[in-house]
């Protein structure tokens, strides 16, 4: 009796580390597909993926990963910005100095706040470029409308949060940016006076606008983006995947307007003409397999899908990697600038933004209402609405498709004036916004 | 009924609450700087002075005995003109004025507005910016 009891405390004792492990991994390493798609389903970062995808969403180059690597450069943002927020005070009088700080004092601070920096301009390249990516494959078209949309309000507040977050430093770069920024609000029609104030907390930049930038900055923004974030990545497996294009032996994809099939549908038929009973095929499909469009594609099609397990999730591992290196790297090199302690009295001559705010900048100094509120209003309301014109169900999935001529070429366009402008803001413009040559 | 009821309250806290977030971080005292100073004695600013007073934000002009007070808030984007040889430059998007604030190039969309300035009874004079005065508008001293 009491070796019994011994040998069964022994057994827990051995099987413990054993027992534990499988109490969080429930699945030992798969090494069959029933394994392989159980894998994918208990584990709650991997349920995010279908069990299986079709093998054109693991084309390097049809996505270039650009939309997961705007994902992982917010995560390496949401990291390093809890780390700075340890050292970091809101205050006109103190935040300088705490910069100085990061520089002089703190284990790793300056490398913290690179990654910060070189991380976030690097989020708004990548997210732009994932704008171009879907745009030029036409993935924007039905059913993948309202995720562009999604995917616009992502852009403006990946825009607003680095505009936000380059104030903080409240150096020379900080107070005029947000003097000039605020004033470009005060321009837009009707409310601009009052969002203005609501910004500024004040009728001047002071105190009451950095306070108001930071909680926008380190509360408010991030909120709002996670949750989009979650939205956008599970309409992707609700609008059926990423864009790929038709196949032609593929019944699902011939069909225009993608349907809700009623359940039991194919009973009701089938008790209707029990002549064609024996040909039904055996196997039903139950619930889960309620998403759009046909369902009862096993056996029709040819199977062109592939695990998540292994297969995604290597390639998201790689994309995680690559990316964290490529942050690392460049923060390793480069310093995030830091300007002059701010001078109430005296902007920066020629006082210039972010390259990715200098396009901005450069039709400002045309014309403050339609270089700042029309031109972009108009834009964004184009590029919302895109999805909503468009809606020919051509050349999905491809890059440049010649169906699409048109739209791209217009899309080109667009991207194309934006970039000089850019450029004429970074090295073609000196001292009071003259034209200067870089050379 | 009950639906109804409960749907109205619901969509009505909504906008109760959208409305009062927006008078809750609309402060109802600031505490920036006053926009009504006192600048000093008449005699502070010889005659055909130009005087940027920057953390003030206003340049006071003196031709004999008539005192003006000019904005240096660039009416444009908010940046601090700077005096240059024909009047005021903007450093920020390169607006151009002349010497009584007229725009003479660049993005800016009016002129550089005239601020009341009055002799106070103790013989200083004090600059309101919240009372705009046209344009050539001068105080006698």
């Amino acid at each position: 009796m009491s070796d019994e009891k011994n040998a069964t405390l022994w057994t827990t004792i051995t099987r413990l580390p054993e027992n534990v492990w499988h109490s969080v991994f429930r699945n030992p390493l798969p090494s069959s597909d029933l394994g392989r798609a159980s894998t994918s389903f208990t584990n709650f970062f991997l349920h995010i993926h279908p069990v299986k995808t079709h093998r054109h969403s693991l084309k390097a180059t049809y996505t270039f990963g650009l939309g997961l690597i705007a994902f992982f450069l917010f995560l390496v943002l949401a990291v390093t910005g809890v780390l700075l927020m340890f050292y970091y005070v809101p205050s006109t009088t103190q935040a300088y100095d705490r910069m100085l700080d990061l520089r002089g004092t703190v284990a790793f601070g300056i490398f913290l706040r690179n990654m910060h920096r070189w991380a976030a301009h690097g989020m708004v390249a990548v997210v732009f470029l994932h704008l171009c990516r879907v745009f030029l494959t036409g993935a924007y078209k039905p059913p993948r409308e309202f995720n562009w949309v999604l995917g616009m309000v992502l852009l403006l507040l990946t825009f607003f949060s680095s505009f936000t977050g380059y104030l903080l430093p409240w150096d020379q770069l900080a107070f005029w940016a947000i003097t000039v920024g605020t004033s470009i609000a005060g321009y837009a029609p009707v409310f601009g006076k009052e969002v203005r104030f609501l910004l500024l907390g004040d009728s001047t930049v002071g105190q009451e606008a950095l306070l108001r930038f930071y909680v926008l900055h380190v509360a408010v923004l991030p909120t709002a983006m996670t949750l989009l974030v979650a939205i956008h990545f599970w309409r992707i497996r609700k609008d059926g995947g990423l864009s790929r294009p038709p196949e032609e032996d593929d019944l699902s994809i011939p069909q225009l307007q993608p349907v809700l099939r009623p359940v039991g549908a194919d009973v009701a038929a089938a008790a209707a003409a029990p002549a064609l009973a024996p040909v039904l095929p055996k196997r039903r499909y139950g619930i889960q397999g309620l998403v759009r469009g046909p369902f009862t594609k096993v056996g029709n099609v040819p199977d062109r899908s592939v695990f998540i397990w292994p297969d995604l999730f290597t390639a998201e591992v790689l994309v995680l990697v690559l990316t964290i290196a490529g942050v690392l790297v460049v923060s390793l090199f480069f310093n995030a600038p830091l300007e002059e302690p701010v001078n109430v009295m005296h902007p920066p001559n020629p006082a210039k933004a972010p390259w990715y705010f200098l396009g901005l900048q450069e039709m400002v100094s045309y014309s403050a209402f339609w270089g700042g509120i029309g031109i972009p209003t108009l834009e964004v309301l184009i590029l919302l609405l895109v999805p909503y014109i468009d809606r020919r169900p051509v050349g999905v999935g491809k890059w440049f498709a010649r169906e699409r001529l048109l739209a791209n070429s217009l899309f080109m366009t667009f991207v194309i004036v934006n970039i000089v402008l850019m450029v004429i803001g970074t090295f073609f413009r000196g001292p009071n916004w003259e034209f200067v040559s870089p050379w | 009924l009950l639906t109804w009821f409960s749907s109205f309250g619901l969509f009505g806290s909504f906008i109760i609450s959208a409305i009062s977030n927006f008078i809750f971080i609309k402060p109802r005292a600031t505490y920036g700087q006053p926009n009504r100073f006192s600048i000093g004695k008449p005699e502070d600013f010889p005659s055909g002075s130009r005087l940027s007073l920057d953390t003030r934000r206003v340049c006071i002009v003196r031709e004999g005995d008539r005192l003006a007070a000019i904005s240096t808030t660039c009416t444009h984007l908010g940046c601090i003109v700077a005096k240059s040889e024909t009047g005021f430059a903007c450093p920020c998007h390169g607006s151009r004025f002349d010497q009584d604030g007229n725009v003479t190039g660049g993005p800016a969309p009016r002129h550089l507005p005239w601020y009341q300035i009055s002799l106070a009874p103790n013989g200083e004079l004090e600059v309101d910016k919240d009372i705009e005065i046209e344009q050539g508008t001068y105080l006698r001293v």
